[in-house]
């Protein structure tokens, strides 16, 4: 397991050219699955700034390597909707179904090697992230 | 286990959709079965300047309520509020009205003006929202001080707008906290049917 802000800044290496594409600069999460579906990066040197998860080859500790410059591309509608400021997980407020905050999205657990999410961290522990309904502009919903 | 609330705090809730996105804000309570239960809310938009909505929420539709939001499935679950009102006022006279209005005790004696309604949501969702009791500012010579205070409601009751009755025997069960009126509410409702 691996925390976002753990992997923020990472480097995302082409393994063609041995040369960095781009550094982590954000996470593009998909609720209903509920995991990542793309990295956005920064410093690219191509025209788009979305990775989208299939195209990674390995999600390492120091490193996520991709086959070339290529795998970065421009965001596609579905990508662009998920990466819009009203669906970041990080810092939302978490309400349950039963109309209860819980807190706010401190850091979120994955599963660096399918990009699946395992545990959203809030100020009082971790939720389970099965629970994750949907991430809007006024909260992520979970199941109470 | 379920939750009291008060009315006051029920109104401006958001509403949120289970995409997390709060599309609308209590406006008012709108109560069915002779004042007894929840029976919707009427809404306004979000932000400081929106105005009413022409839909409401019917309580079926409410996936939860609790101290921080009322939560729907979608927006599929607003419906027009002239067709929900229509409802409401065939079901009986609305609670709304009980604001204002002396609690009588059946022997007679007034204890106070009701400032706030509480109510009681079953957990689990799917369940009722139960007018359980009326937060009261007393009557001078109830002898209970200034201080506000909760009396538990009986399963049914009779009110008119002007007057709520009450059994006499409310008078034993009033509080002055929420935390405990949960089972004052539930020995009250417990020594009617005992007398019955």
């Amino acid at each position: 397991m691996m925390l976002f802000s753990e992997a923020l800044g990472r480097a995302v290496v082409s393994t063609d050219t041995a040369s960095t594409v781009g550094k982590i600069s954000d996470y593009v999460v998909d609720p209903r699955l509920p995991g990542i579906v793309a990295l956005i990066l920064s410093k690219t040197s191509s025209q788009g700034n979305a990775l989208p998860w299939p195209n990674i080859i390995a999600f390492g500790v120091d490193a996520v390597t991709v086959p070339s410059a290529a795998a970065v591309v421009e965001p596609d509608p579905y990508l662009a909707e998920l990466a819009g400021k009203p669906h970041t997980l990080l810092h939302k407020r978490v309400l349950t179904t039963s109309g209860v905050l819980l807190g706010t999205v401190l850091d979120a657990d994955f599963d660096p090697a399918i990009g699946r999410l395992a545990a959203l961290l809030l100020e009082q522990g971790p939720i389970d992230a099965a629970r994750l309904l949907g991430v809007g502009s006024y909260a992520a919903m979970v199941r109470a | 286990m379920s939750i009291l609330l008060r009315s006051s705090e029920i109104n401006k809730l958001p509403v949120v959709t289970f995409a997390g996105e709060d599309i609308a804000q209590v406006k008012d309570i709108m109560y069915a079965a002779h004042g007894g239960q929840v029976g919707g809310f009427t809404l306004n938009g979000r932000g400081l300047f929106a105005g009413p909505l022409k839909t409401a929420l019917p309580w079926e539709s409410v996936v939860g309520l609790g101290p921080d939001a009322v939560v729907i499935r979608d927006e599929d679950a607003l419906t027009p509020t002239e067709s929900l009102l229509a409802a409401m006022q065939s079901s009986g006279p609305a609670a709304g009205d009980i604001l204002g209005s002396q609690v009588l005790t059946d022997d007679g004696a007034a204890l106070g003006v009701v400032v706030d309604v509480v109510i009681e949501v079953a957990d689990g969702g799917g369940g009722q929202a139960d007018v359980v009791g009326y937060e009261i500012d007393p009557a001078e010579g109830a002898g209970r001080g200034t201080n506000r205070m909760l009396i538990p409601l009986p399963d049914t009751m009779s009110a008119s707008g002007e007057y709520l009755m009450v059994p006499a025997a409310a008078r034993e069960f009033v509080t002055d906290d929420l935390a405990g009126f949960g089972a004052a509410v539930d020995d009250f409702r417990a020594h009617l049917r005992g007398q019955r």
